[in-house]
């Protein structure tokens, strides 16, 4: 399991362009492959709101954490961290040469345009799974909606877009809502 | 103070204290290292900020990395980045593990419950901005538009989408130079 975590994140690092939302793709994608729950991974994405620091930092460590316990969170957070300590040092040694690549400008520009996509997706399997009870897309016999979750879902959209009402606080409230209605 | 202490220093409380990462800690360490110990100006920070954000990898590690190798050579880099790293580190193992114990029934449940729905809420708000950013022309939407469908229906996986995209780039980037020749 550690070395499958080192190499699991070692990529996630290496194809990490653009930070951590990009990241949620690539680690939902990797996420399904170790056999965990979409439930788990909407957890990450609060943990992640509720904690400090990085993005990918938070979810190398929940991953590892969660898989591996203590070791894994610790092999998973190193192996994220490789690409900056591998590429800061080249960069200080061919500065001139990299800072004036086109090449290197274009790739990025597509990447960019691609992880929006990306995070689209991730963000639509999260609708279908916290709200419609689904996974993924073939599971569409299942579907059915659960009206709390859909409304909790859209009012943070709007009071965050509308308002720019603070994540943490949406997220805490929302806390608050799920457990007053098990009395409800 | 040696630099290396500063450096750590400046960035375990700029990692502690931002949230959700990113370039949101760069207030704070502007404020410690260039106007408080001016060991950097504050152009050669921004620049470095600008730049770690076209590297892969964590944007904020980036960062640290370059400010502290610029300030105090390869010492200074593992200072820095292990003052950017920890905190998330530990607060998140920590976390996770209580996190793990939380029973799964009860109102427990239904708040886990409550909190998973905002999860897609804020992802969403993420992805209208960037794509407002950085969908500017046909091209770029239908970029964006493949990737996301390509996803949603299991058909390509992100790390393969993530190549395809390099290699667009390269291909355009290419055929530019050939124009300009």
């Amino acid at each position: 399991m550690l070395t499958r975590l080192w190499w699991t994140f070692l990529k996630i690092g290496w194809l990490g362009f653009g930070g951590g939302y990009a990241m949620l793709s690539l680690l939902l994608n990797e996420m399904r492959q170790l056999g965990l729950s979409m439930a788990q991974y909407a957890d990450l994405n609060a943990l992640d709101l509720l904690i400090p620091g990085p993005i990918a930092i938070n979810s190398a460590t929940y991953l590892g954490q969660i898989t591996a316990g203590f070791p894994g969170a610790l092999v998973a957070t190193l192996a994220v961290c490789v690409p900056s300590m591998v590429l800061v040092p080249l960069f200080m040694r061919r500065e001139a040469l990299i800072r004036r690549n086109p090449y290197l400008a274009q790739m990025l520009t597509a990447v960019k345009k691609v992880s929006v996509g990306l995070i689209f997706a991730v963000a639509f399997s999260l609708l279908l799974s916290t709200t419609m009870g689904i996974d993924d897309l073939s599971q569409w016999r299942q579907f059915h909606i659960e009206p709390l979750n859909l409304l909790i879902m859209a009012a943070a959209l709007w009071l965050n877009a509308r308002y720019k009402i603070n994540p943490i606080w949406l997220t805490l409230g929302a806390g608050v809502v799920g457990w007053l209605s098990f009395y409800w | 103070m040696s630099k290396n202490w500063l450096l750590f220093k400046t960035y375990l409380l700029a990692g502690s204290l931002t949230f959700s990462g990113g370039m949101a800690m760069l207030p704070l360490v502007e404020r410690e290292l260039c106007m408080k110990h001016a060991v950097i100006s504050r152009a050669t920070l921004l620049e470095y900020s600008t730049l770690a954000q076209t590297f892969p990898g964590v944007i904020a590690l980036t960062n640290a990395c370059f400010v502290g190798r610029k300030i105090n050579g390869r010492r200074g880099m593992l200072a820095a980045g292990l003052g950017a790293v920890l905190p998330a580190y530990v607060l998140m193992s920590a976390a996770t593990i209580l996190y793990q114990v939380l029973p799964n029934s009860g109102p427990v449940m239904t708040a886990l419950a409550g909190i998973r729905a905002t999860s897609a809420s804020f992802l969403f708000v993420a992805a209208f901005d960037l794509a407002r950013h950085n969908l500017t022309d046909r091209y770029s939407w239908l970029l964006a538009i493949a990737a996301f469908s390509l996803t949603i229906t299991n058909l390509v996986g992100a790390p393969l989408l993530i190549l395809g995209a390099l290699a667009c780039g390269l291909l355009q980037a290419g055929r530019q130079q050939q124009e300009a020749k």
